[in-house]
């Protein structure tokens, strides 16, 4: 009884030491320790989503040789017209390169994409975040916008060797700027994620809404990158104004809730946009390339 | 077994002695009890909701904000003064502490390390440790903003915006100010990241590009934020300024929005942020109105004085908007015309111009030269900026401020009391020589020419002197006094209507109160001596001690034309004006003497002083006039023209006047002709769209 004793108190006393010892070590060491937890369940998040992969290779070989014959009929159709719509973009690519050309207008900040899977996600109101299986070594870095076609998902906030972390544009750690719709001409709102109730939809908040904007008759209005901030290219879909025209006033502006554009739960994979060189902020929040505040100031 | 307390000798309670103490102290303790009972009885019950006031009054504070202005429209409702987005970058100094009071050791420190230091100034040393650590925030901060990333390999500025020191260091007085006066609310970094220091507005483009830079690439969740609100813009720049006005900061702010019944604000601290109101123009007389109530913000507060919770919150009410009778085009021509006009070394003469609605008195063009940009007073007025502005004379509103001789536009005054004193007819005809004596001096014709045979039409035409002359000397001092008066030309304009509940008197503020329309009282009055008829001829021509404004001779002009005494200006657009104006009564000349005028208005142009200013497809009356005024002790030249147009059925009125120099030709016609005439190119414009 009382060896049992002893050793209750012995635990307790560890655990106080280990808290204790965990607050005062520097905070590289901690910060290392979470690199190398992260990397450590890195290889069992990917195997999971792998083998999620492998389950659904193996239900789609299950289905009827009919089923893959119209679907492979179906498939050729939609190729066909991707074709004539592949054809139809480099005619305007070029139109456009001839136009930048004459008119001496600076090509935009260039980008390199990085495909990646989504290993796991999470939507829920509590942490608004999602995994995918590209880090650091894909050249992957924190801040870089994250997307679906011309639709954004959010941004990468924490980058670890095979892995990265994705904020969602619904979470409350997210922001950027963006125009809207039917706004003429285009004035800068502030897109913020919303910490929203469980099991909720996450919603989006866009404020500093002109009080004489209204939104175009008819349809729901689009929230669009403006592409002046150096992380977003311009004219990416962020989302649409939830309720069209209910928007609130706050203060002397207004403001409005917005629904992201891709349905966030079911998306299987995703483009990391990575700017050809680092931003400020990136830089800023960089402890290796503080030097260069330094230098700046 | 015996007791330790039946051993003492005193001990025993049936002592008399004993018994006394202790009944004394049960009454003292009973006392003591009842005293702090009723005491803390009294404390809950009876004061109970005043303690609790003063306890909520000792942790709460009001936060006021202010309202956004309400907007300003021209006639055709476009927007002319409008508010936009300032987006401010703010410094939480409560979440700051940590790091205060980290950089504050560490200054003490270095302090006492170093043996060069006498004593150390502790209090010295906490400013500067708040100022070390927001200048390295304002660094991180100008580092994003500033940084290109176009080009990496070397980090540089992009020097697209106006590097003003002061928002690039934190300034100390402002901190302390902060501190002393408002420290529960976040202290400004920088004012308007969109237009940092704006001495010279950036372009829009760039100011955007700032803003999403920090959104999107300053680290969030620190103790630094972007708040946004609203400040008054003026899209089109210095256009109808003096009108306009601008608006400075206040922190008296309009009444709060009224939702707040069970709140007792009288007891609770106020804390207010830095509103607007107006310092001129519109902007200052319809304060009232444009203002809007302003909302609060209810919160708790820390020990230190920091907000610290939110508990309640009102939102601030945006203030009515107000249509003016101002057209946009005719406006942007007006001052474009008066830009032409320049002195010998290339820059603008000072002048004014003004065109009426004939039938309503609406203003449709107010234009002052020199003027200014109100969106560069908006935030505060650089004393170099303000300096300029002084020099140049560029606050004066001459079309409502300024006071001239209105030289040969006042013809029209003598040549209409001539007739309605029967002086002379419309068609008698006066031979006008090269001159003419008035007691031992000779009065010269303009141009040195001898005009021969001069009726009124043809006088307003060629703008004779002598004919003024004399027919102002027959008719005497006082009833040209009279005549003048009757038209209004020394009588305050711009007066509030009734209708609009507004504290000011006057639709623009500080009108001149010092017209002069003199006569032999006045002169001795001004001790200059009794009246003689060299005063009256040159009363006559419009010269002397006559003073008035353009906007009064544009009035004129609208009366003329309409064939009434008065005409009362308005610069605010009502749709359903009558057209009535205020101690309007007929001229009283019979159709020859009206027709007489008009039409001797109408030769000034076609044939006249006034050709400069002629327009295909226009008829227009006009009348010029070149008088002269001293600047610097030296003669020099003021150019009037005054008119109507259509002829035959006015729609619109004017009257421009240019300030000549020393070394500039300036004559009636010829420099304020254009002006009038890029008038009514606007206003002909204006018409044929509707």
């Amino acid at each position: 009884m009382d060896n049992n004793r002893q050793g209750a108190k012995a635990s307790i006393i560890a655990l106080i030491v280990f808290i204790g010892l965990w607050i005062l070590l520097p905070s590289a060491v901690r910060r290392l320790n979470k690199e190398a937890f992260a990397e450590f369940q890195a290889p069992a998040i990917q195997l999971l989503s792998k083998s999620r992969d492998l389950a659904r290779y193996w239900e789609l070989r299950s289905r009827s040789t009919e089923d893959l014959v119209a679907a492979g009929r179906d498939l050729a159709r939609i190729n066909a017209t991707l074709e004539l719509k592949l054809q139809a973009m480099e005619d305007i690519r070029k139109e456009n390169l001839r136009l930048r050309e004459m008119l001496r207008y600076p090509t935009s900040t260039d980008y390199l994409t990085v495909v990646a899977r989504v290993a796991t996600r999470d939507t829920s109101s509590w942490w608004q975040r999602m995994l995918i299986r590209k880090g650091r070594n894909d050249g992957i870095r924190p801040g870089c916008p994250v997307v679906f076609g011309n639709r954004v998902v959010g941004r990468v906030t924490t980058v670890h060797l095979n892995i990265s972390e994705v904020e969602l544009v619904t979470s409350p750690a997210f922001r950027c700027t963006a125009f809207l719709e039917g706004d003429d001409p285009p004035r800068i709102v502030h897109v913020s994620g919303v910490a929203s109730n469980p099991f909720t939809t996450g919603r989006a908040k866009v404020s500093v809404i002109q009080p004489d904007y209204t939104p175009p008759a008819g349809q729901v209005a689009k929230v669009v990158t403006t592409g002046l901030g150096g992380v977003f290219p311009a004219g990416l879909i962020l989302g649409t104004l939830d309720g069209g025209v209910t928007s609130t006033a706050q203060g002397n502006l207004k403001e409005a809730y917005m629904v992201p554009s891709k349905n966030l739960d079911t998306i299987e994979e995703v483009s990391v946009l990575v700017p050809k060189y680092p931003t400020a902020g990136e830089i800023l929040m960089s402890p290796t390339d503080r030097i260069k505040l330094e230098e700046f100031k | 077994m015996k007791s330790f307390f039946n051993d003492t000798p005193h001990s025993t309670p049936s002592d008399p002695l004993s018994r006394v103490r202790i009944n004394f102290l049960f009454v003292f303790f009973v006392a003591g009890f009842i005293y702090i009972t009723t005491g803390l009885a009294y404390r809950q019950l009876v004061q109970a909701s005043e303690i609790m006031i003063q306890s909520d009054n000792q942790i709460k504070r009001v936060v006021i904000r202010p309202p956004a202005r309400g907007k300003i429209y021209d006639r055709h409702g476009y927007t002319i003064v409008d508010n936009r987005v300032r987006w401010s970058v703010k410094a939480d100094l409560l979440s700051l502490q940590p790091e205060f009071r980290q950089e504050y050791l560490s200054l003490i420190r270095k302090a006492k390390a170093d043996p060069t230091v006498p004593k150390i100034n502790y209090d010295a040393l906490n400013e500067q440790a708040r100022l070390n650590v927001l200048n390295g925030w304002l660094d991180k901060i100008w580092f994003v903003i500033d940084a290109n990333t176009d080009k990496p390999k070397k980090l540089k500025t992009v020097a697209k915006l106006p590097s003003n020191k002061e928002e690039r260091t934190v300034n100390r007085l402002a901190l302390r100010k902060h501190l002393t006066e408002s420290r529960a609310l976040k202290f400004t970094l920088i004012t308007d990241l969109a237009f940092p220091g704006s001495e010279n507005a950036s372009d829009p483009d760039e100011a955007n590009r700032t803003v999403a830079r920090f959104i999107e690439q300053f680290p969030q969740g620190g103790p630094i934020s972007l708040e946004s609100d609203m400040v008054r813009s003026y899209p089109y720049s210095t256009m109808a300024a003096h009108v306009l006005g601008y608006v400075r900061d206040s922190t008296d702010l309009p009444p709060n929005v009224d939702d707040f019944t069970d709140l007792n604000f009288d007891n609770l601290q106020k804390l207010r942020y830095t509103g607007k109101r107006g310092a001129a123009g519109i902007e200052q007389t319809f304060d009232p109105i444009l203002s809007g109530a302003s909302g609060w913000e209810l919160w708790t507060k820390t020990s230190s004085g920091y907000n610290k919770e939110l508990l309640r919150s009102s939102e601030p009410r945006q203030g009515s908007s107000i249509n003016l009778s101002l057209d946009i085009n005719i406006q942007l021509a007006a001052e474009e015309a008066l830009r032409q006009i320049k002195d010998s070394t290339g820059n603008p003469l000072p002048g004014a111009a003004v065109m009426l609605d004939v039938n309503t008195g609406e203003i449709l063009a107010m234009a002052s030269q020199p003027t200014f940009d109100p969106n560069r007073l908006v935030d505060r007025i650089s004393n170099k900026y303000y300096d300029e502005i002084e020099n140049q004379g560029g606050w004066l509103n001459r079309a409502t401020q300024g006071q001239y001789a209105p030289g040969s536009t006042f013809k029209i005054i003598t040549a209409i009391a001539g007739m309605r004193n029967h002086i002379i007819d419309w068609d008698d005809i006066l031979e006008c020589g090269t001159s003419f004596r008035v007691g031992n001096r000779d009065f010269p014709e303009h141009g040195g020419e001898a005009f021969g045979s001069v009726d009124v039409e043809k006088m307003l035409t060629i703008s004779s002197n002598v004919w003024n002359y004399r027919v102002g000397l027959k008719l005497g001092p006082e009833l040209l006094a009279k005549e003048a008066r009757r038209f209004g030309l020394d009588a305050p304009l711009l007066r509030m209507p009734p209708s609009l509940t507004n504290p000011s008197t006057t639709e623009l503020p500080y009108p001149t109160n010092r017209l002069v329309i003199p006569d032999p009282a006045y002169k001795m009055r001004i001790g200059a001596g009794p009246w003689n008829s060299g005063d009256t001829a040159n009363m006559s021509i419009g010269q002397g001690y006559t003073l008035t404004t353009p906007l009064h001779m544009a009035c004129l002009a609208a009366s003329v034309a309409r064939n009434e005494t008065r005409t009362t200006p308005t610069i605010i657009h009502d749709p359903n004006r009558d057209g009535r104006h205020e101690g309007a009564v007929s001229i009283g000349l019979n159709k020859d003497q009206l027709e007489a005028i008009r039409i001797g208005m109408k030769r000034c142009v076609e044939v006249g002083t006034a050709r400069s200013m002629q327009i295909e497809g226009l008829s227009i009356a006009a009348k010029t006039g070149t008088s002269e005024y001293f600047k610097n002790g030296e003669k020099a030249h003021l150019a009037w023209v005054i008119g109507y147009a259509p002829a035959d059925n006015p729609a619109v009125a004017f009257a421009v006047l240019i300030e000549g120099q020393l070394d500039t030709s300036t004559w009636g016609g010829k420099t304020a002709g254009p002006v009038a005439k890029a008038m009514l190119e606007g206003w002909q414009v204006e018409n044929d769209k509707d």
